[in-house]
């Protein structure tokens, strides 16, 4: 039993350790020339539900909310934001090739119509991010519009 | 519950090793992307004519991925498609550019960074069909870009399918005239038409 004292003493300590380690922000604060509002045009609603549902993980400005800072939950979140944006980085999209900004779009378009983006593991945290269903429409018409328009510059 | 909570530190200690190798990696994958154009452009001039048999040679292993992929598509078989995904991988690492014209090897490297980032979500999406022929849709297009520009090396159908992705259709490539749907499968194997003959 005193080992099993000592055991979770220990835990205990490096959980309040691990505190202290934080991992660097996902926040470089302005507007890169490749953002993708410079890439395609944008409307404001379009830009809200970005904004709130999807740049987090995919854009070099992530918000972070006061739990976001409790560990290990902020290394998860962080490993998130790594995955998301090298999947798609809406802050540097304008540097892809028109034909991968083209598949990118799509790619949007199918995984929230599959409803597998925003990821339910972040949902299920970030609540605000879930998408309705007035905004997946939204954001599909966007992606598709955004999309022809590029093709046409093919 | 002692072995839990070891579990749990040893987790915590895993992801923490795990997030801080390799940050942010990715990040520059598009500018190494473009600068691997130059040393392409400056080797092509050095090699003489006798290689141009080799790119054709090379395309067909990248084409026989593809047509593997369809099929095991056209059997609801994610996993041999899967397979296949990863066999397309190899192809285009190992596709001789030396061989190609300036201007070629500008269209092939911008097919191959799109077409393989497809391979690579359908060769790791096992299990999951439906992302994978989304992927599929996408990838067939650049795979009919780069038979068009080089050529297949042998007689090709370019299939289209009305019903795929809520009516919008979809296209792909086949080495038969007869049918057989990879994005529909045995649901609906004979469903859609030859739109294209490719000699």
């Amino acid at each position: 039993m005193k080992r099993f004292k000592k055991i979770i003493l220990t835990l205990l300590v490096i959980l309040i350790a691990i505190q202290f380690i934080q991992p660097a922000l996902n926040q470089n604060g302005q507007v890169m020339p490749t953002d993708i509002e410079k890439t395609v045009p944008v409307p404001a609603n379009v830009s809200g539900i970005l904004k709130t549902s999807c740049y987090d993980c995919h854009s070099n400005n992530t918000h972070y909310p006061w739990y976001s800072f409790i560990q290990p939950g902020a290394w998860l979140m962080a490993s998130h934001i790594k995955n998301g944006k090298a999947m798609l980085n809406f802050s540097q999209f304008g540097e892809l090739s028109n034909r991968k900004q083209q598949s990118k779009l799509q790619g949007i378009i199918n995984q929230v119509k599959d409803g597998e983006m925003p990821i339910s593991s972040y949902t299920l945290i970030h609540r605000n991010a879930v998408l309705t269903a007035a905004q997946k429409t939204i954001l599909i018409n966007w992606a598709a519009s955004a999309k022809d328009s590029l093709s046409a510059n093919d | 519950m002692k072995n839990l909570i070891l579990g749990m530190a040893t987790l915590t200690m895993v992801l923490a090793a795990c997030n801080n190798s390799s940050s942010d990696k990715k990040d520059n994958t598009a500018s190494d992307a473009q600068s691997t154009n130059t040393p392409v452009d400056t080797l092509a001039k050095q090699v003489t004519a006798t290689t141009e048999t080799t790119a054709t040679a090379s395309i067909t292993e990248i084409l026989s991925g593809y047509l593997k992929m369809k099929n095991a598509f056209a059997k609801d078989n994610d996993k041999d498609a899967a397979a296949a995904g990863n066999e397309m991988i190899k192809a285009f690492t190992s596709f001789n550019k030396v061989a190609l014209t300036t201007d070629q090897a500008k269209i092939y490297n911008d097919i191959e960074d799109d077409a393989r980032e497809h391979a690579e979500h359908i060769g790791s999406n096992g299990g999951n069909i439906k992302h994978q022929r989304e992927h599929f849709n996408m990838l067939s297009k650049d795979i009919y870009q780069l038979v068009k520009t080089f050529g297949g090396g042998q007689k090709l159908y370019y299939d289209h399918c009305p019903m795929y992705n809520d009516g919008k259709g979809a296209n792909w490539l086949s080495e038969t005239k007869e049918i057989a749907n990879p994005y529909l499968g045995k649901s609906m194997p004979t469903c859609g038409s030859v739109k294209e003959e490719l000699k």
